[in-house]
């Protein structure tokens, strides 16, 4: 499931970057695996504001995970304020999981 | 550092804290391997003998123990969804542990069961209260309880009873104060600490981690409170029956809803590996898929036993100890070597790589240790704990003997993975 974004530009950047952060138990990419909510690019206030899930809230990899797709973003938009927040409102589940991330995980 | 408006992310234990248990625990396996090879001849006498008890406590509390002890700091605050109350206890519980370990084993080796038993049983003891003390405030501090908790709870309440009374028998054995010998009390010693403590340790924490591992849909916790009760309904029957001195024919009647109990468990996993999203299974997990199948070796095995002491009045030492190995380097070592690697290798790239994500390609927690290595541990695992197994039913001294040289083999690959694991540094940028 794709997250909701706004500027689809620059959204479309940040998931790229984004697929760069691989959830290490799984080996899946936090985008394919549905763990990004939201994602809005205000270019003319230069900050980007996500909300993003874990698949299980008492996640041990959640610090590493929360801390890279923060550093992925700023790796993106080095000018931008970013700010990224957890939500576990709806829990995440596999149904989340995108087409390519099915077949990378041969579901 | 928490994010301001977000829920708290969890906090993970220390690696510093775990690690050290995961290494003793190899060096453990470690020697008792090399136990069992210097003493493959005592494995056609009787059970009740120095080196046999030596190796069966290496195996119980170095191995076996200690790393349950180990994952269990790391894996309770996931099944709590919470916090380990405090590290401090963690590393105090390591220290008792490691030092009362060998002196135990020390005074079981050469039958001194004066102060050096003695000492080191209090000492595990001492360890085991530490622990308890830390997973029940961990676990009052969450308030968020779940059949997986109960499952560890009652099993480290069963680790404190069991360890308690081991200390009681070695006491007795020098100052008889139970007016009977310690030898009549060892099923119950050893039963709690295998049913009691291994099996719903491994039930609870296996139970949430299976499907996790295996990207499982499946989800059944009305199951898992019958499996639960099974358990402890057959290990409390077991225990008064024994009390009442009931006769073998008796004791059997507990057997039952323990193995009602494992049946539904294993239907359980079976039911979770066909509904899992991940289609590839790699070795670590097969290797603790098998060792639930593996459940099956002890539980005919007792059956035998049983059956024998029945119909011929007397103990079958063969089969005893063919029973506690296929316990102890059967399903226990198979299920431990395997979430090992599924647990080990995130704790190290955690601590690793934890600054480094989002910032570019980081290597994945499976590349951190040899998997060629790991095959090659699985298969001397697997031919020298049946070609030892068979050289106890059959008692031949040369299968014995290759058998345990297997298995030196395969704990000393299994060392070289979590020493490589365990040192594995971040390359530098």
């Amino acid at each position: 499931m794709m997250p909701q974004t706004n500027n689809e530009a620059l959204c479309a950047l940040a998931l790229e970057g984004l697929k760069d952060v691989i959830d290490p138990e799984i080996g899946l990419n936090v985008v394919d695996l549905g763990l990004i909510y939201e994602l809005h690019c205000n270019d003319a206030e230069k900050t980007v504001a996500c909300t993003m899930t874990l698949t299980t809230e008492f996640c041990p990899m959640g610090e590493s995970m929360v801390g890279g797709v923060r550093e992925s973003l700023q790796g993106t938009f080095p000018e931008y304020l970013i700010d990224v927040k957890l939500s576990f409102q709806p829990p995440w589940n596999y149904d989340r999981i995108s087409e390519s991330g099915r077949e990378f995980l041969n579901m | 550092m928490p994010i301001p408006g977000s829920p708290i992310l969890a906090k993970t234990t220390s690696s510093q804290v775990v690690m050290p248990f995961y290494l003793y625990a190899a060096l453990s396996f470690l020697a008792a391997t090399l136990l069992l090879f210097g003493s493959s001849g005592a494995f056609t006498g009787h059970y009740f003998q120095p080196s046999i008890l030596a190796i069966t406590h290496v195996m119980a509390l170095g191995w076996a123990t200690m790393i349950t002890l180990g994952a269990s700091h790391q894996l309770v605050p996931v099944l709590i969804e919470g916090k380990l109350f405090s590290e401090w206890l963690g590393r105090l519980c390591f220290i008792l542990a490691a030092l009362g370990i060998p002196l135990l084993v020390y005074g079981l080796h050469t039958f001194h069961l004066g102060w050096p038993t003695l000492s080191g049983g209090l000492l595990v003891v001492l360890a085991i209260v530490v622990f308890v003390v830390n997973i029940a405030l961990s676990m009052w501090e969450s308030q968020r309880w779940n059949i997986h908790a109960l499952f560890v709870l009652t099993a480290v309440l069963w680790l404190l009873f069991t360890v308690c009374l081991g200390l009681l028998l070695a006491y007795n054995l020098t100052h008889p104060i139970l007016g009977i010998n310690s030898l009549h009390y060892l099923p119950i010693h050893a039963h709690t600490g295998i049913i009691g403590w291994f099996l719903l340790m491994v039930l609870g924490v296996g139970s949430r981690l299976i499907p996790l591992f295996l990207i499982s849909k499946y989800s059944n916790q009305k199951l898992l409170w019958v499996v639960y009760w099974l358990i402890n309904a057959g290990l409390i029957g077991y225990m008064q029956l024994f009390a009442l001195q009931a006769s073998m024919r008796m004791l059997v009647l507990a057997a039952l809803p323990i193995a009602a109990g494992l049946g539904l468990f294993v239907w359980y996993c079976t039911k979770a590996y066909s509904e899992r999203l991940r289609r590839r299974i790699d070795g670590p997990m097969r290797l603790s898929l098998a060792a639930v199948a593996m459940l099956a070796i002890p539980l005919l095995l007792l059956l035998a036993t049983v059956l024998w002491l029945a119909l011929a009045q007397g103990h079958h030492t063969s089969l005893v100890l063919g029973y506690g190995f296929s316990v102890f380097f059967g399903w226990l070592t198979a299920i431990i070597m395997g979430m090992t690697f599924k647990t080990l290798p995130f704790i190290v790239w955690n601590k690793a790589y934890h600054h480094r994500a989002g910032k570019g390609q980081t290597p994945n927690p499976k590349d951190l240790f040899s998997y060629p290595v790991f095959i090659a541990m699985g298969i001397s695992y697997l031919l020298g704990f049946v070609l030892f197994g068979i050289g106890i039913l059959g008692q031949f001294i040369l299968l014995l003997q290759v058998g345990s040289a297997l298995l030196i083999a395969c704990s000393a690959l299994y060392n070289f993975n979590v020493v490589k694991l365990i040192t594995h540094k971040a390359p530098t940028a």
